[in-house]
């Protein structure tokens, strides 16, 4: 978890979002470094899934640029930015309900070639999750919500992303289930990868991060250390639930 | 028994033929949602450009009856899957990229369909007719080749028209399906049609996907054309409306957006059509046979093979 802090891998420079006249993002700043875990938190509707979908592309912003590894992601179509080593694990999971656990995970190995290298990271995914592998021949669809989300985790891997985008992994998750969650998480940031994580789960978020940024109605209204922003006030209050 | 047994093979041939003509409304349908209604046009285009190559150019060579077939199928083909993907450029993609509602594309498909006719119509006008029989291929004392017939039971016989419907019509629906289900970019189709932002997360580019699919789904009409016009004899630029709205119904009976669905609708539909003009009454066989497809739709409303309830995230 000792990042290097001047390696900036992503950086985003006043960006702002709408949705026809909603105003969703209002000159969002910010940067992940090479290596960190950075969370963005906030309650329903902050803008933070509208972050990540601006900076896969799926939204484009107004005004202002999304820098990834010197490269403009605003001009670059969402299909080219996997290309870039960057995944994203969009908000309740999208696993393809009518397509097989194995051919999920062969559709996030869509922009690679090489059939050894997507079998082994196939198997990869099962070591890591070996449930995924009891079930490989059933439909996306029919997979829990906790296995759901373990796909989406495997099917971003199939990249071997430099960088992965988390849109609450928690959500909808039992206790135990958040555990094994956040346990991989951890594991993938050792490994090396970048992680962006998006999280309503403050708590949980706050204790692996090494920074965070706090959004509020498309403005960051706060930012610190992981720990920092647990320790704020203002943050237990509002998003600890504490009083 | 020798007509039941004939009026099978017969109704099989014209499913099979809806059912290639099928695919191609429920592949557009599953990728976005759109009734093609252009596609019973791209289906007559395909068939024309057929036929006329046969009359034009290759009648006057000497291959073989089969091979001259085999060639037009392959630019009838060609011609239709090209035809597809422009209509897709020009008529819906710019919709879809302004977000235009749902119902917007569906009458854009509808004006498409209108102009397609009237363009074959003006072309032909300046160029002759194109309602031309289907040759026949008598050279000297030889019985033309399609025409041929071969004993079965009962004192039933098969002609070599049918069973060249029987065999190619199998070849496509045993290639789409391969390749639907077994190749990446059939992979990447079954994506799209199920989460496009999320495909596109994937590394896929959902444009080129699209397009992908109108060419397969052209192409397909382009060979029903061609083996329409072999079986019932001509073609004209109105000829693609009734057996498009039928391929459409196939599709619906079989559940829209499922391949193997559009695949028994054809079938289905075509049997019904034969065995009711044999048995009830010719003139009233689409009724008979539409009638049919209401109640069974009354009773499986999401088609034979379609999914309960949609489940577009
Ligand atoms: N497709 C859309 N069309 C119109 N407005 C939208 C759309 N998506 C989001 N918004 C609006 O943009 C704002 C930010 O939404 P966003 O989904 O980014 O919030 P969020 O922080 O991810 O919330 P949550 O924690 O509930 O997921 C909200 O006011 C929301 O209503
Ligand atoms: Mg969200």
């Amino acid at each position: 978890m000792t990042a290097k802090p001047s390696e900036v891998m992503l950086e985003l420079k006043n960006v702002n979002t709408f949705y026809g006249q909603i105003h969703a993002l209002k000159g969002i700043s910010f940067t992940v470094n090479k290596g960190e875990i950075v969370t963005l938190i906030g309650g329903n509707g902050a803008g933070k899934t509208t972050t990540l979908r601006t900076i896969s592309s799926l939204k484009t912003p107004k005004t202002g640029e999304v820098i990834y590894k010197g490269k403009a992601l605003h001009t670059t179509p969402t299909h080219d930015i996997v290309k870039l080593g960057m995944a994203h694990v969009p908000e309740g999971r999208r696993i393809f309900p009518r397509l097989t656990i194995r051919e999920n995970l062969e559709i996030g190995a869509f922009s690679i070639n090489g059939k050894d290298v997507i079998e082994e990271r196939i198997q990869n995914g099962y070591k890591i999750f070996p449930r995924l592998k009891e079930r490989e021949k059933q439909l996306g669809g029919t997979l829990s919500g906790g296995e759901q989300q373990m796909l989406a985790f495997a099917r971003a891997l199939m990249i071997d992303p430099e960088m992965i985008l988390l849109d609450e992994p928690s959500m909808g998750l039992s206790p135990l289930f958040v555990e094994t969650i956040f346990d991989s998480i951890r594991a993938l940031n050792a490994a090396g990868k970048t992680i962006l994580l998006v999280e309503q789960n403050a708590l949980m978020a706050l204790g692996i991060a090494n920074r965070g940024y706090v959004l509020q109605t498309g403005e960051i209204v706060l930012s610190g250390t992981g720990s920092d922003l647990a320790q704020n006030d203002e943050v237990r209050k509002k998003y600890l639930g504490e009083d | 028994m020798q007509l039941f047994i004939e009026t099978l093979l017969s109704g099989l041939a014209l499913g099979l033929v809806y059912s290639v003509i099928a695919l191609g409304y429920t592949m557009v349908y599953g990728v976005l949602e759109l009734i093609n209604f252009a596609h019973s046009e791209i289906f007559m285009f395909g068939g024309i450009v057929g036929v006329e190559l046969l009359l034009g150019v290759l009648t006057k060579t000497t291959w073989h009856p089969l091979l001259q077939l085999v060639f037009a199928l392959i630019v009838g083909a060609a011609a239709s899957g090209v035809l597809a993907v422009t209509v897709e450029r020009v008529a819906y993609r710019p919709l879809r990229l302004r977000g235009a509602p749902r119902l917007v594309p569906l009458i854009s498909a509808i004006g498409m369909s209108l102009f397609l006719q009237d363009i074959v119509r003006l072309v032909e006008s300046l160029f002759g007719n194109f309602n031309r029989p289907f040759p026949s291929y008598i050279k000297g004392d030889e019985p033309d080749f399609f025409a041929i017939t071969h004993p079965l039971v009962s004192g039933a016989t098969i002609s070599n028209t049918t069973l060249t419907i029987f065999v190619v019509g199998a070849i496509m629906l045993a290639g789409l399906t391969y390749f639907v289900n077994y190749t990446k970019t059939g992979r990447a189709i079954r994506a799209v049609a199920q989460d496009q932002s999320t495909s596109s997360l994937m590394g896929i580019n959902v444009n080129n996907i699209i397009t992908v699919t109108f060419l397969l789904g052209g192409a397909l009409g382009g060979v029903a054309g061609v083996l329409y016009a072999l079986k019932f004899g001509t073609l004209n630029p109105y000829s693609g409306f009734l057996p498009g709205l039928k391929a459409f119904t196939a599709a619906v009976l079989g559940g829209i957006g499922s391949i193997p669905g559009a695949m028994l609708g054809g079938v289905v539909l075509g049997l019904l059509e034969q065995l009711a003009a044999q048995y009830i009454s010719s003139s009233y066989k689409d009724i008979i046979a539409f009638g049919l497809l209401i109640l069974i739709l009354i009773f499986r409303p999401s088609g034979l093979l379609g999914r309960k309830v949609s489940e577009k995230v």
